[in-house]
């Protein structure tokens, strides 16, 4: 019981923030501001609802000694967890990057436009 | 010029006659097509046979592996010489051994062709991740490898996986020190070492007067029971040859493909 509860906990949890993920990538008015919502939300959610099918599956063990393939499955989407949670933002920082030195400028105040100098940078490239 | 016309024309030709030859094939999936439903008063149906049999024979419950690996084994072997043979065209087209009259870099800038992982912090992030990344693929691509006879998976599969690992390192560190590691001498040895595998395991048979690729003769060489255990390990002998290829093969492509055929610099 307790660990059906906590399993829709962390799966709705886990639905919000892709949602997030998702209206902000519509919403935000630049890259960068795109880029950070799609990689954090996509992110946490993804390892939230993969946490949470990780628990579903341990409300079928009964006993150890006979319920250990159970167990692999749930080790098999803990491994999933931690390769998401190294790969994807190693991808969203790389993608960061390599649009910070194509030149794609971020919106700014008026005033801070000495922020955008940079010596690794490409000219400045209208905004896609 | 003249070439080129040449080479269009027998493409096109080459592509019609294929595409013609495309209407005469069964419907996919059409239960009435000889492979599934047989020759009527002839052969009886190629695919309820193996779905009935392949596992009394081979001891092997992913028939897609048995039917690649076992049945069919000389179409597998020459699909992994077709492989090797793409990797031989790509270094005899663009492979350039003299550096004379090498066509320019794509950037000459060496600084940015070759560069460093110090000073730079996103490639010390990037280069961190992808060595740690690197091992893990590597270890699930010899599970694939290994476990293609009982899942989803297989030499094909696992070898693509096993090249992508190293043009992952290739990517984010630094072509030319994963090429200290996986030389180019190494990777095309051990494409024909691939091929060897696959032909040698292929050969063993004829030792004792079976057929080439008659892998049910190997149950004394492995030390099985039956000859159903033999066609099982001899499976996956075969399909470490065929990884071995395509993984080597892959790379190959790749560090081809990104210098232009120089190894040198790169994406």
């Amino acid at each position: 019981m307790i660990v059906t509860v906590l399993s829709i906990l962390l799966i709705v949890t886990g639905l919000v923030f892709f949602l997030g993920a998702a209206v902000g990538l519509t919403r935000f008015p630049d890259f960068y501001c795109r880029m950070h919502a799609a990689g954090k939300g996509d992110t946490l959610s993804t390892l939230l609802v993969i946490s949470g099918f990780a628990v579903y599956q341990l409300h079928g063990i009964d006993d150890f000694t006979e319920d250990w393939p159970v167990l692999l499955v749930v080790l098999k989407l803990l491994a999933v967890v931690v390769f998401i949670y190294l790969t994807s933002p190693t991808s969203t920082s790389a993608l960061a990057d390599a649009g910070w030195e194509d030149g794609i400028d971020p919106v700014i105040e008026p005033g801070h436009e000495n922020h955008l100098e940079d010596d690794c940078r490409k000219p400045s490239s209208p905004q896609p | 010029m003249k070439a080129k016309i040449f080479a269009s024309l027998s493409v096109l030709i080459t592509g019609a006659i294929l595409l013609y030859a495309v209407t005469d094939f069964p419907d996919f999936g059409d239960p009435g097509s000889p492979p599934n439903a047989g020759v009527p008063g002839g052969a009886p149906s190629a695919s309820r046979y193996y779905l009935e049999n392949t596992y009394r024979d081979t001891k092997v419950p992913n028939v897609v592996t048995a039917v690649l690996a076992d049945y069919r084994g000389y179409d597998t072997m020459f699909e992994t010489v077709v492989i090797l043979t793409a990797g031989i065209a790509i270094f005899a087209i663009l492979r350039v051994l003299r550096r004379d009259d090498a066509p320019a870099a794509p950037d000459p800038d060496p600084a940015r062709t070759d560069h460093t992982i110090d000073g730079d912090h996103h490639r010390i992030i990037v280069g961190t991740t992808c060595r740690i990344a690197a091992p893990l693929i590597q270890i699930f691509a010899l599970y694939v490898v290994a476990h293609g006879h009982y899942s989803p998976g297989g030499g094909f599969q696992g070898g693509v996986m096993l090249g992508a690992s190293f043009i992952l390192l290739a990517l984010s560190g630094s072509l030319r020190e994963t090429l200290t590691r996986f030389s180019e001498s190494d990777y095309m040895r051990m494409a024909f070492i691939g091929i060897v595998i696959y032909a040698g395991l292929g050969l063993l048979p004829m030792w004792v007067g079976r057929n080439f690729l008659d892998y049910g003769a190997l149950s004394g060489l492995f030390m099985t029971k039956g000859e159903e255990m033999a066609r099982s390990h001899s499976m996956l002998g075969v399909e470490i040859g065929v990884a071995v290829t395509v993984m080597s093969i892959m790379f190959a492509m790749f560090a081809n493909l990104s210098t232009r055929g120089r190894l040198r610099g790169g994406l």
